[in-house]
């Protein structure tokens, strides 16, 4: 059966439709033929599918071929089964008649013969010539179509249709098709099983002997033929995928030794989308076929298929994975191949099958799954191509000119060198190109990157080249190796790259003697030679001449630039496609690539652009080895764009890498680029962002405490990540408040340049007041030179990790709390207890500290009225034990501090000058708590009074009062204020009382003086005399002084003393009376008391005396003395009100009598009228009204005991309790009246009765 | 032979990478380990075609290549582990027992109450540990 293979090729190639047949058998073709042709193709058709499922089928194509037409004549049986996919799948019998008869004799007989091949699909088209007009000729035509119906329908099959020329039914044309469709589908299904059934006898043999992979293939191929006619491309496909796995089967099962192919002329280019490529009955190879072309045959029928489906998508995922695993099998026969037959194919096949899957592929077809991942897969094969096209071009020696980037490292490193059986060897007539290569390899030097960073460069070849190929030399010993490699010990290790030859300048020289030795006419004969690395690219390059058939793919080996333009187109095809995909990091990264080459070509532009994308990659995720890599690529891109800003922040990224990636040297280089921009002129200053470089916190302490508007200085933690010292010409650092987001960020500045060392500076800021609240750090900011800087970083207590990229630590802990506002001091008197009125005192003021330094605090003094400050003497200070003693008993359980209190506690004690009303506070009294004792005197004019039963005086504790008001200013910078106003209570040291305490018969009246004491010290009389008021007189002729024995009187703070004075009644005379209307009573005395408890000796400035002598003080009192009523002339009796009471408005008569008690004898002359007395009341005119004469006289008779009653009309007008009115006799001395009864002080008076009248009815 | 083995952050940032190969070539695995990322994200984020790996910590192998295998591992906190070999008929089992052994590595050494989370793993011990599981893998793969 294989030698049906050529024919059934041809048969295959010529057709690729179903075919009607038409059997004529009225000659009605050429009449009817256009109208048929029309229908075709098919537009719908229902087909059945291998597993018998009826699938839609669009648009099938076809052909009618008359049954008559040689295409369908003349075969032979045997073939007919064989390529039995070409017979018709229906035939159509077009028939005619006009008459019964002639159908029954002529047509039906026919007819019969005609349909009795069971094997055929038929069915017949009676073709009605009758002109419709012609109802005869119609007639008759029915009658037969009904005859020929009876004749050939059965109930199961219609098998008839009618076809009018002159106007078809409107259903015809439908009718006919479905005819057609049911004709194909049953010729499909039968031929389907028929071959199945075939394949399935032949697959039972499998395993035999006979077994004949080509007959297999044959049906095989039918069968998906035949589906592919019916455009079920489907089931083809699953034909071919069956071909293919039975075909990986046998061919790995036999152990027969079989050609593998691929060393034809052109078999380099991948034919894995031309099935054509080779006709099969070439690739024939006993009972199977040659694996090369056959594998890529199958690969390429299965691709036109789903290509056909539209499925470019599942190509490229088929094709990806058929170049790599055909790859490995290319791998296999490799030393049978050409020279890199296997690369030169996968590079044709991955641009193959880029084309033609790029090319079907319409966006938005599939899901965008689905896209991506097309666009990856293209990646890929871009990918993988770029990878082989590298390899190749690194053998004939461009290698120079690739990136010794971790890319091309990862893909070419790890990939083995092509091992051919035989290492080709050189041409004889190639020693000028080996010359041309040698001066390449002398002239390149590998390109120091900016910053003169120099790092060992990424391998791109396994192994080393000059090895491998002088190893592969069939003629090369093993010993022979080592004489090449004499002397470097760049190759001992057998890891060195090619490139190490050249790095070094010191191992180039030795390297370029060599080569001229060796290079020298005469050795290119010798065999044994090994081959130098020149010679083995010149080698490769003829050897791959030979190989690669396609000129195209030689082309972009012929040249440098040539290479380059293949590079670029697959490197960016790579790229583009990555970029589409889900896999944007293989799409930077090749990016990054496409970079390099424009950055060699000096298109900085598009470099730099690149660049940045891929350090944004490598940046955003942390991969600092990476980074390293090609920061500095980038930056040179920007230095050379004189892009500056985007060049410094390079700078400064580099310096924010880690710290190992980079040598000092080079990391030094880094800072001296950013120091010199910093300080030269810069066009477009931009603020630098150095949060990685330099990096700040608050010290570990605890955040510094400020009252409410100090100023302070607050201390910071800068980490400079730089190499060397740096200088910052100026520092501003913010604060931000924690409780207050809308106050804005304040800073603070630093007051000069500031170099900070590499690590841990300490720096220091002056803080001006600020609002009450916790502040945290915000951002750092300065400048350097010209250029402006800021840091977000903040660093917990060590330098910032440098992998922490991602995460810019707020700083939570506050670094200065300002509390809020509160009493810093307090300003007390340090008694309550009165001083001496009239003399210096000691007022003593409390200073008390609350937790606040008083350094350099000033306290202004103001007095108020009545009070000045003895400027003569020195204002004192001293500490305040007190308040110590009980600091130290609150904090018992501090045992420490209690003991080292005490221990150092000093009495302090010191004289401060009071200028223009300030003091400025010691030293020392900075801390604790002093008392201020400040001499001072209260002026009071008044002579103290006394007091008796007779004349009650109330005493006003304001009297003695005195305020002085203090200003304190203290703080840092004076800035903080207390004021205080201190009330200062003064007194006299006495309050003297009266009253007589006895009255003796001879008119000596003992008159009772009580001292009180006022003040909280022991008072000491030493003497006290009386200075009388008219009408009084001492007993004895002396000043009334009590015996001198009595003295000194010792009265003790808050007690009572008493001094009796005898004295007697002195008549008045005359004038005299204005005189002296008070008694005086002088008091010598001494005062011993404690400024610290209250009163005490007045002042005195100069010391001596102080101790020596004491000062007696002068206490004077005033006295009102009255005189008893002794000799009554009159007596003034009040009568009783009317026992009803008093009422507002009503009248009542008030009523006084006077009695005349003696005789006026005595004073007769002086009166002109004795028997007279004038009278006189007095009443408040708001609470009386008086009806009658308030004054006026009424006779009485001089006789002892005449009495007469006064009687006045008075009319309330008030309610309450009010002081009736008073009868006074003003004619008459008080001391000659007696009231007896005495009238009442005060009277009750009700509220007026209820009027009805005023009642108004509601 | 394992060439690489690497543990990647959640934030794809690389916390351990150890190569064995002899040449300073270190730099390529990094480019591999992070390009592996892709495909790892991939998987990650197309929940439908990693349906059955959903629940599974083992993420196969992430590439084919000619020339070598990576192979990715995810752990609950969206750590990554990846492995690259250059040997080429590696079974499935095999790695994943390596994973395993690598995981119980990994969580002894961020467990360090010194250990920053986060932050590159640093620990002498996790290395020594880790270049014998990596020894451990050769020989069970040769025999």
């Amino acid at each position: 059966m294989a030698n049906y293979l050529a024919q059934f090729q041809t048969i295959k190639s010529s057709r690729d439709h179903l075919v009607i047949a038409v059997e004529d058998v009225s000659d009605l073709w050429p009449t009817i033929k256009n109208g048929f042709e029309d229908r075709l193709p098919l537009k719908r058709a229902s087909l059945n599918n291998k597993t018998r499922n009826p699938v839609s089928v669009e648009n099938l194509p076809a052909e009618f071929i008359l049954t008559t037409d040689a295409r369908l004549r003349s075969r032979f049986p045997q073939e007919q089964s064989l390529f039995w996919f070409r017979e018709p799948y229906a035939t159509v019998i077009l028939v005619t008649c006009e008459d019964l008869d002639e159908f029954k004799t002529i047509l039906k007989p026919r007819l019969k013969l005609i349909v009795q091949n069971d094997e055929r699909e038929w069915f017949i088209v009676f073709v009605s010539r009758a002109h419709p007009t012609n109802d005869q000729a119609t007639k008759m035509a029915k009658k037969v179509y009904a005859r020929l119906e009876v004749d050939f329908s059965s109930k199961k099959r219609e098998r008839c249709c009618k076809y009018d020329i002159h106007g078809p039914e409107a259903n015809f044309w439908e009718d006919l098709e479905s005819k057609i469709v049911e004709s194909i589908r049953n010729t499909l299904d039968k031929r389907v099983h028929f071959y199945e059934d075939e394949i399935r006898k032949l697959t039972e043999q499998r395993f035999m002997p006979i077994w004949n992979f080509c007959n297999f293939f044959i049906l095989k191929e039918s069968l998906a033929f035949i589906f592919e006619m019916a455009q079920l491309h489907e089931d083809a496909l699953r034909e071919y995928d069956e071909l293919e796995l039975c075909y990986l089967e046998t061919a790995n099962m036999t152990a027969k030794q079989r050609d593998f192919g691929g060393q034809d002329k052109g078999d380099d280019q991948a034919a894995l989308l031309n099935p054509g490529n080779k006709p099969l009955t070439q690739i024939v190879q006993d009972d199977s076929f040659r694996e090369f072309e056959f594998r890529q045959y199958l690969f390429a029928c299965q691709s036109k298929l789903l290509f056909k489906l539209g499925r470019p998508y599942e190509v490229a995922l088929r094709g990806y994975s058929f170049i790599i695993s055909f790859s490995k099998t290319l791998a296999v026969y490799e030393s049978i191949l050409p020279f890199c037959m296997r690369e030169v194919w996968v590079v044709t096949a991955c641009s193959a099958l880029i084309r033609a899957t790029s090319s079907h592929y319409k966006d938005g077809s599939v899901s965008s799954e689905v896209e991506k991942e097309f666009y990856r897969l293209q990646g890929d094969l871009y990918s993988l191509c770029r990878i082989k096209f590298m390899r190749l071009a690194y053998l004939i020696g461009y290698g120079i000119n690739i990136e010794r980037s971790p890319v091309n490292s990862a893909s070419l490193s790890m990939l083995p060198w092509p091992k051919p059986a035989i290492w080709p060897s050189l041409p004889p007539d190639a020693s000028s190109e080996v010359l041309v290569k040698e001066k390449i390899i002398l002239q390149a030097s590998p390109r120091v990157k900016h910053f003169g960073i120099h790092r060992k460069q990424l391998p791109l070849e396994p192994s080393v080249l000059l090895r491998e190929a002088n190893r592969r030399r069939a003629s090369l010993s093993a010993g022979n190796m080592f004489e090449i490699f004499d002397g470097r010990p760049g190759f001992v290790d057998g890891l060195g790259s090619d490139v190490s030859l050249k790095t070094s300048p010191s191992k180039k020289a030795p390297a370029a003697i060599m080569s001229r030795t060796n290079s020298s006419p005469g050795f290119e004969s010798s065999i044994d030679r090994p081959m130098r690395l020149a010679e083995i690219y010149v080698a490769a390059e003829h050897a791959l001449h030979n190989t690669i058939s396609s000129p195209d793919l030689w082309k972009s080996f012929s040249s440098l630039e040539d290479f380059e333009e293949k590079y670029l187109e697959l490197t960016k095809g790579a790229a583009d496609n990555y970029h589409h995909s889900w896999w944007k990091r293989h799409g930077v990264v090749l990016d990054g690539e496409i970079a390099a080459v424009c950055f060699r070509h000096g298109n900085y532009d598009l470099a730099a652009k690149s660049y940045e994308k891929v350090c944004a990659l490598y940046a955003g995720e942390g991969w600092h080895d990476l980074l390293a890599e090609v920061l500095p690529d980038l930056a040179e891109c920007q230095k050379i764009l004189d892009d500056q800003a985007g060049y410094l922040s390079s700078c400064v990224r580099l310096l924010s890498l880690e710290k190992g990636l980079f040598l000092t040297k080079e990391r030094q280089a880094f800072q001296s680029e950013v120091v010199r921009l910093a300080h030269s002129e810069m066009k477009n200053p931009v603020p630098l962002d150095v949060s990685s470089l330099i990096t700040f916190s608050g010290n570990s302490s605890p955040p510094l405490e400020l009252c409410d508007g100090d100023p302070g200085t607050l201390s910071v933690t800068v980490w400079s990540d730089f190499p060397d010292d740096i200088t910052l010409d100026s520092l501003n650092l913010t604060l931000m408040a924690t409780n207050n987001a809308d106050e804005g960020a304040k800073a603070l500045k630093s007051s000069g340049a500031i170099i900070l060392n590499p690590g841990r500076n300490t720096i220091t800021l002056n803080l001006p007041p600020q609002k009450p609240g916790s502040y945290v750090l915000g951002v750092l900011t300065g400048q350097i030179g010209k250029l402006r800087f800021r840091s977000h970083g903040f660093s917990k207590v060590g330098p910032a990790d440098s992998d922490d990229f991602m995460s810019y630590e707020k700083p939570t802990r506050p670094i200065l709390k300002v509390s809020d506002p509160r009493p810093l001091v307090d300003l007390t008197a340090s008694v309550s207890s009165a001083l001496l009125i009239n003399e210096p005192q000691w007022v003593g003021i409390i200073v008390r500290p609350i937790d606040y330094s008083l350094k350099g605090a000033v306290l202004h003094i103001d007095t108020g009225p009545g009070l000045k400050i003895e400027e003569s003497y020195a204002i004192e200070m001293e500490s305040f034990n007190h308040e110590l003693q009980n600091t130290a008993d609150i904090r018992k359980e501090d045992g420490a501090w209690e003991k080292d209190s005490s221990n150092n506690y000093h009495k302090n004690l010191e004289q401060l000058i009071l200028r223009d009303d300030r003091i400025e506070f010691p030293e020392w009294a900075s801390s604790m708590t002093s008392i201020l004792w400040i001499p001072i005197r209260a002026i009071s004019s008044e002579l103290a009074r006394g007091s008796s039963s007779v004349n009650p005086q109330k005493q006003s504790i304001v009297d003695g009062m005195r305020t002085i008001a203090l200003k304190l200013e203290f703080g840092i910078s004076c800035n903080q204020i207390f004021d205080r106003t201190i009330a200062v209570h003064f007194t006299n040291p006495f309050h003297v009382s009266t009253s007589v305490a006895d009255k003796c018969n001879d008119g000596t009246l003992l008159l009772q003086v009580i001292l009180q004491s006022q003040v909280n010290a022991t008072l000491t009389i030493y003497d006290a005399w009386l200075d009388l008021q008219d009408g009084f007189a001492h007993i004895r002729e002396d000043d009334g002084r009590p015996t001198l024995g009595f003295f000194p009187l010792i009265i003790s703070p808050n007690t009572r003393g008493g001094i009796l004075f005898s004295i007697c009644t002195e008549k008045i005379v005359g004038d005299h009376m204005e005189a002296r209307r008070e008694s005086i009573l002088n008091i010598k005395y001494g005062i011993s008391g404690d400024r610290t408890i209250g009163a005490h000796p007045p002042v005195a400035g100069d010391s001596n005396r102080l101790g020596c002598d004491r000062r007696d003080l002068i206490f004077r009192s005033a006295l009102s003395l009255q005189r008893p009523v002794l000799d009554p002339c009159l007596a003034v009796g009040f009568l009783p009100l009317p026992s009803s009471g008093l009422r507002v408005g009503q009248l009542v008569a008030i009523k006084w009598r006077i009695e005349r008690l003696k005789d006026f004898e005595e004073i007769d002359t002086l009166q002109h009228h004795n028997d007279e007395v004038l009278y006189e009341v007095s009443a408040n005119s708001v609470n009386w009204m008086i009806a009658g004469r308030k004054r006026g006289h009424v006779s009485l008779s001089p006789n002892q005991g005449s009495r007469i009653i006064i009687s006045i009309l008075c009319v309330p007008l008030v309610a309450g309790y009010v002081r009736p009115p008073q009868l006074g006799l003003p004619n008459i001395d008080k001391a000659n009246i007696s009231c007896n009864p005495a009238g009442p002080h005060l009277v009750c008076v009700l509220p007026p009765a209820l009027s009805s009248s005023f009642c108004i009815p509601a | 032979m394992i060439v690489c083995v690497a543990v990647v952050g959640h934030q794809n940032n690389p916390l351990y990478i150890q190569s064995f190969t002899e040449a300073d070539d270190a730099l390529k695995l990094h480019h591999i380990v992070h390009c592996s990322l892709d495909v790892v994200d991939e998987r990650v984020n197309n929940p439908k075609k990693s349906g059955p790996l959903l629940n599974e910590t083992f993420l196969g192998l992430l590439y084919p290549t000619e020339n070598y295998k990576v192979y990715g591992y995810l752990t609950n906190t969206k750590v990554k582990f990846i492995l690259v070999t250059t040997d080429l008929d590696v079974k499935d089992a095999d790695v994943r027992n390596f994973f395993r052994r690598f995981h119980a590595a990994y969580v002894d050494a961020v467990s360090n109450p010194f250990h920053v989370p986060g932050k590159k793993i640093t620990s002498r011990t996790f290395a020594e540990r880790v270049s014998t599981i990596v020894k451990a893998f050769g020989l069970s793969s040769a025999g």
